[in-house]
């Protein structure tokens, strides 16, 4: 197991960690709109969540695709 | 005279600060009245003060030396604890978590596990917390000491004294809403602090391109994210499983000095956007700590530096310029002040609302347990103060904290994640899955294993204790899960009524 696991090339963590992400915002993206504002005095755009956790996912893909 | 003269300026920037910092406390101490004022802010708290002050209490100076540190010796690696080890955590911490201590109206992340499950947990969990919190606050204090001593020649006790009184007096005068407002004010000096850092480094290395093409040729590796199974410190998988999926989730979702400025909140809304916007500062603390480890192996001439943790020192007294380095400095303080003032508002949280109120004084008015909740934070600030000197003798100390810290990490967040997702999941369930997730920790780490994997499999096998002790024991009445558990939340309409009816007091 430990043989296969050093085995495997360091490119894959990078599609590992990219592809949890990707999960992740196909999570949120599926997350309802009034779960999402529950709370909210009102139903403005910029208070949507999923944009904001969509923006930081996007983010994180960049960084983890250039280093 | 010159360097006199800078001295003076650096000094004036840091009293400056003191007395600003301690002037918080007397403008907040009249709005606090009640318990809830002072543990959880009044219920008050904006979103964007939510979120600043997490990441100021997230940030502490030891984070600054140590990751600086990280960066030095291994590369970009080190902001994986600020990049996959945090932003999917909160994600997830804000949209799932969050929402479930909000609606209950808890003061504690073991008060909920409490509800959900049975007292047992809630006792392990606040006693465990509980001490380790008080425990931080007497290495924070020896770190605030050393830094004072260091660069202002004060004596270590009276820096001590003194970072104690300043931070001391703001806490207890005006309870959470006082530290989160410092928090906020904190972390805007960190990160004036830190982009001053960055404009000297990039200035001196010929501009950000060049700065980059450089570290490039001469440390290849130092700028890739992951590093080879083999690593000692990050190995790759270790990372994704033990930092990503077990030691962040239970970082952000279940540390009490972190969720308490979301259980703070004036909405559900704000709770959650609170964490989710601290995210965004979160993405870029790379800039504050890790940039400096990549200035020192640029610029530090050889045999300069034999220990990575003089990374950042080095930085800061050979590359920037009088003035800057006081600001610097004082940013260095307000890193460890924003940690200090949140572990003992949290710790006094935890110990008079899980402890004191639960078993020692049940029927006691509000105002007392006010009352106590101040005693119990100004004991908690002697017992640091008197504490911190140990922290010499065992040089390894932090490093033991850290460790510790995986004991319970893996375990705490199995417990919460089946609470939270797992109707079926029983207070037997959640009692021995966290009891033998600790033991098997404990053990697992005397065999020598990497905290990283200890923290997964800790994680792992509290998991399915739970699962299989839950299986072998009658499921929980559905009364006792409304408003508790995600699926009965989500689903069921009975349930939902009686959710907005308990809201609805």
């Amino acid at each position: 197991m430990a043989e296969f696991l050093r085995s495997i090339p360091l490119f894959w963590a990078k599609v590992i960690s990219i592809f949890l992400y990707l999960l992740l915002a196909l999570w949120v993206i599926t997350r309802p709109r009034e779960f999402i504002y529950r709370g909210a005095p009102d139903g403005k755009g910029w208070r949507d969540l999923r944009w904001w956790a969509i923006t930081l996912i996007g983010i994180q893909i960049f960084l983890y695709l250039i280093f | 005279m010159k360097e006199v003269l800078a001295q003076h300026i650096d000094l004036f920037l840091i009293v400056v600060y003191l007395l600003a910092i301690f002037l918080f406390g007397v403008l907040f101490r009249e709005y606090v009245t009640s318990t809830e004022d002072y543990f959880l802010a009044g219920r008050a708290l904006p979103w964007w003060v939510i979120g600043m002050s997490i990441i100021g209490t997230n940030i502490g100076a030891y984070d600054y030396v140590g990751a600086a540190g990280g960066a030095y010796r291994f590369g970009i690696a080190q902001a994986n604890y600020e990049w996959l080890g945090a932003i999917p955590a909160m994600i997830v911490s804000a949209l799932i978590i969050i929402p479930y201590y909000w609606k209950n109206k808890v003061y504690t992340v073991p008060e909920y596990l409490g509800k959900r499950y049975k007292e047992g947990v809630r006792v392990i969990e606040a006693v465990i917390y509980g001490l380790f919190l008080v425990m931080l606050l007497g290495i924070f204090f020896w770190a605030s000491g050393i830094m004072l001593h260091t660069y202002l020649g004060w004596s270590i006790g009276f820096s001590i004294v003194v970072t104690a009184i300043v931070v001391g007096f703001y806490t207890i005068s005006g309870g959470l809403a006082a530290v989160a407002i410092t928090d906020v004010v904190q972390l805007g000096i960190m990160f004036v602090g830190g982009f001053a850092v960055a404009g000297v480094g990039f200035a001196k290395a010929g501009g950000v391109a060049k700065f980059f093409q450089t570290l490039k040729a001469a440390h290849p590796q130092h700028l890739k994210v992951f590093l080879p199974l083999n690593n000692p410190a990050y190995p790759w998988l270790g990372m994704i499983l033990g930092l990503g999926l077990v030691l962040s989730p239970a970082w952000w979702c279940a540390n009490q000095s972190i969720i308490q400025r979301a259980l703070g909140a004036r909405s559900e809304w704000d709770a959650r956007a609170g964490m989710m916007f601290a995210a965004f500062p979160k993405t870029l603390i790379p800039l504050l700590v890790v940039l400096p480890g990549f200035f020192a192996l640029m610029f530090a001439p050889s045999g300069a530096i034999n220990n990575p943790d003089q990374a950042l020192p080095w930085v800061v007294k050979n590359l920037l310029p009088p003035g800057i380095r006081g600001l610097v400095f004082v940013a260095f303080i307000a890193a460890l002040h924003s940690s200090v003032d949140s572990t003992l508002n949290s710790a006094a949280t935890l110990w008079t609302k899980d402890i004191y109120q639960k078993y020692i004084k049940r029927d006691g008015s509000d105002r007392h347990y006010l009352i106590m909740g101040r005693i119990l934070t100004f004991a908690f600030i002697i017992f640091g103060v008197a504490f911190a000197p140990f922290t010499e003798k065992f040089p390894g100390i932090y490093v033991a904290m850290q460790t510790l810290l995986s004991f319970f990490q893996g375990p705490t967040l199995a417990t919460l994640l089946l609470g939270v997702l797992w109707w079926r999941s029983t207070g037997w369930g959640g009692f021995w899955g966290l009891s033998l997730g600790v033991i098997i920790a404990v053990v697992l780490s005397a065999a020598g294993v990497n905290f990283l994997y200890v923290a997964w499999w800790s994680f792992v096998a509290s998991l399915l204790i739970n699962v299989v002790v839950s299986y072998l024991t009658p499921p929980e009445p559905p009364e006792k899960l409304r408003g508790l558990v995600y699926g009965f939340l989500e689903k069921d309409q009975e349930f939902k009524r009686a959710v907005e009816e308990r809201l609805n007091g």
